[in-house]
């Protein structure tokens, strides 16, 4: 079974364990020494640098590997097949040793590299099914059985890849080729248009279960940031299958012929119902278990219903409804972190002594998008340059 | 993992006694969810759509609303938000001030915001600073580092240094320096080679002699960004004009700088500043030796090869390098 893991199953759990007691140690809970013992214990012997490090080591490996690539396929005179599955032999053997040489663990090297080496694989994929796959159609087409084989083959490869590896984005990616074969497969059926919302609705619900009891087996650790994500991609999927602009959108993109504006859809009131009713459903269901993958599903939702209801409805015109949402929200925000300031039902406004800051990136964003001198041209007194309001191009959102 | 099998972990092998297990295992069930980071969130969004909306609405409308009006209600607002800030004023001192709530810390921004949107206006409306234009950038930058060390504001000192550069003719806003700022003005890139070698001096300095010592990483990596930014940039330039730095001086500054920011990361274990060093010497060295091959023997098949085998050792070896950095850079 260990022959599975790519990496070392000890050090998730050493991870954990030394996560959980370092927050402990922040509360006041566990005494320095204690801390310095469980350390000890559980040792943490793989390599894995901070976030930046982390993506420095990723484009440089990008770099060096697309590079590399290059050269090879300049020595191989540029013959496709060959150069990709030299390349990808190459790059699978790299990634392998580092790994197990140098103790990579999700360090930016060995996802960069991961991803390649897949990429490539979906590529050869893709090559042989429409390139050398016989008669018929060259271009990928929904609901037909040749994108079908297609998808199978690149779920197999991304799902032996998450069972191996575990990386987030992998895992992801091998869930939303799950989805996209399912629709595939219903939109060969009759009646397949109808159903797909759905069906993808539910079969995203289903997927919410079985990763949140998954998340909950100990035997399961080594998957556990993956499950973690994949709950929030299935609240994610469940939300957009049944959203009223990816309904109407998607079904006019399905239409044959060319449509100068997406007609409506068949019960557009349950659409409307939905759109509307699953962010308050997150939302609150985030707020009473409390679940912070809910909550946050349930903002980018409400954002997004936001965005649906003012791409068919100019309900109020952008800076007014800016404002007005800018000062709805910050004074409900105010607001509940008052009320909250003591802790009450179980929630606090104050910050968890455990939160550790990755990055003080606060003051750089700032500077970022708050605009705070004025700008040459303006002060040239030519006119009132309109864009100088501090951050007004979030506006666009709403 | 659930916090109760850690606490199974740690109790097997006898590294926790049970009655501080207890402890624990009450806390945990005790402890309210905190909501902080997604209110932040929520308040920071509000400030930014309210005050751009409201940007928008009196643009507009300022025909109809008459100016003294705005200029009242914008200063009413702004007084209100600095008033709310002291409030809270923690006492001075040249140490970390405790905060006392994120509440303060916004309505700070929001009114530093409200001064440069109503200073703006007034400039534009009254013209209150006439043609003095580097009176009307240098105010901001004035009240804004007054501000940022009296209330100990990190983002404010931010403005307050991106307002500095508005006055010596560039703005440093990390991304809207690719996008509207232009490099290419060879007296404007000397005048921010001089003003991040400044920054960096001053941070180093607020560091040596703890005068507000956590300021030190706002302006080193503010100074370091359009230092090297600027350096590179008229570095690159295939038509240098006749203020900017020769070459001969830019590489050596542009290394030596990088060597500091190497230098400085590993003491504070600040790896945004370790990524820029690596990342700019990078380029610098690929400059040196794209300008070797070419001055050697032009671009026939031997230097290109060379490039060809360059390319993917190189980044090899940076990423041996940051792989190895731990080793490499521990302190004695």
């Amino acid at each position: 079974m260990s022959r599975l893991y790519a990496y070392n199953p000890a050090w998730p759990h050493h991870e954990a364990i030394q996560a959980q007691a370092t927050r402990w140690h922040k509360r006041g809970l566990l005494t320095p020494a204690q801390l310095s013992a469980a350390q000890a214990a559980f040792p943490l012997d793989f390599y894995r640098p901070p976030l930046l490090l982390r993506i420095g080591l990723f484009l440089f490996t990008v770099l060096g590997a697309l590079a590399g690539a290059g050269l090879l396929g300049m020595l191989l005179q540029f013959n496709f097949l060959g150069t990709l599955i030299t390349t990808l032999v190459i790059g699978g053997a790299v990634l392998e040793l580092v790994i197990s040489g140098k103790r990579l663990y999700h360090s930016g090297a060995d996802n960069a590299l991961l991803y390649l080496e897949l990429l490539g694989i979906g590529a050869l994929i893709l090559y042989l099914v429409y390139e050398q796959g016989g008669q018929g159609a060259h271009d990928p087409a929904l609901g037909t059985w040749r994108l079908h084989w297609a998808l199978l083959l690149t779920l197999a490869v991304l799902l032996l890849a998450t069972l191996r590896y575990a990386d987030r984005l992998v895992a992801t990616a091998a869930y939303l080729n799950a989805l996209l074969l399912l629709g595939n497969l219903l939109l060969m059926l009759p009646l397949g248009t109808m159903l797909l919302p759905f069906v993808l609705c539910a079969a995203s619900a289903g997927a919410y279960l079985w990763f949140t009891r998954q998340l909950r087996q100990p035997a399961r650790l080594y998957y556990h940031r993956c499950l973690q994500l994949l709950r929030g991609a299935a609240l994610g999927t469940a939300y957009l299958a049944v959203n009223y602009w990816a309904v109407r959108e998607g079904n006019a993109a399905l239409l044959p012929g060319y449509l100068p504006a997406s007609p409506q859809i068949p019960l557009a009131g349950l659409f409307y119902l939905l759109t509307a009713g699953i962010p308050l459903f997150y939302l609150a269901g985030g707020l009473r278990r409390p679940d912070r993958t809910w909550l946050w599903l349930g903002l980018l939702t409400a954002a997004f219903s936001v965005f649906t209801l003012r791409y068919y409805r100019s309900v109020l015109p952008a800076p007014w409804a800016a404002t007005l949402a800018g000062a709805l929200l910050t004074a409900v925000a105010v607001w509940a972190t008052r009320y909250l300031h003591r802790g009450r039902h179980g929630l606090t406004s104050a910050a968890d002594a455990a939160d550790d800051q990755q990055l003080n990136l606060e003051s750089l964003v700032v500077a970022q998008t708050a605009h705070s001198a004025p700008a040459a041209g303006a002060a040239a007194g030519v006119q009132f340059g309109g864009g100088h309001s501090g951050g007004g191009g979030a506006s666009a959102d709403y | 993992m659930s916090p109760e099998s850690v606490l199974q972990e740690l109790l097997a092998r006898a590294l926790l006694p049970p009655a501080q297990a207890a402890l624990i295992r009450a806390d945990e069930t005790r402890r309210p969810f905190s909501l902080h980071r997604e209110l932040r969130l929520l308040l920071y969004l509000g400030i930014v759509l309210l005050s751009g909306g409201l940007g928008v609405l009196i643009y507009q409308h300022i025909d109809r609303i008459g100016h003294g009006v705005i200029v009242a209600a914008m200063a009413g607002l702004m007084l209100a938000c600095l008033g709310y800030a002291a409030r809270h004023l923690p006492p001075f001192t040249w140490a970390e001030a405790p905060r006392t709530g994120f509440l303060p810390d916004y309505a700070l921004l929001l009114g530093c915001l409200l001064f440069v949107t109503l200073e703006t206006y007034l400039q534009v409306q009254y013209g209150v600073f006439g043609s003095r234009y580097g009176l009307a950038t240098v105010l901001p930058a004035a009240v804004f580092f007054a501000l940022a060390y009296r209330f100990d504001h990190r983002g404010v000192l931010a403005m307050g240094i991106t307002a500095l550069a508005a006055w010596v003719g560039v703005t440093i806003q990390p991304l809207s320096a690719f996008v509207t700022n232009d490099f290419w003005h060879s007296r404007l890139s000397t005048a921010a080679i001089v003003l991040g070698l400044g920054l960096m001096a001053t941070g180093l300095l607020a560091e040596r002699y703890g005068r507000k010592a956590h300021f030190a990483f706002t302006y080193l990596s503010l100074g370091s960004n359009l230092l090297l930014l600027a350096a590179t940039a008229s570095l690159l330039d295939f038509t240098p004009g006749a203020g900017s730095f020769p070459p001969v001086v830019l590489v050596p500054l542009i290394l030596a700088v990088c060597a500091a920011l190497v230098w400085y990361a590993r003491r504070a274990h600040s790896y945004l500043l370790l990524l820029l060093g690596v990342a700019y010497a990078y380029v610098v060295v690929t400059y040196l030796l794209v300008r070797l091959i070419e001055f050697t023997n032009g671009f026939n098949d031997g230097g290109f090869v060379l490039l060809l085998f360059y390319v993917p050792l190189s980044a090899v070896g940076v990423v041996w390098l940051l792989l190895n950095i731990k080793k490499l850079l521990r302190p004695r």
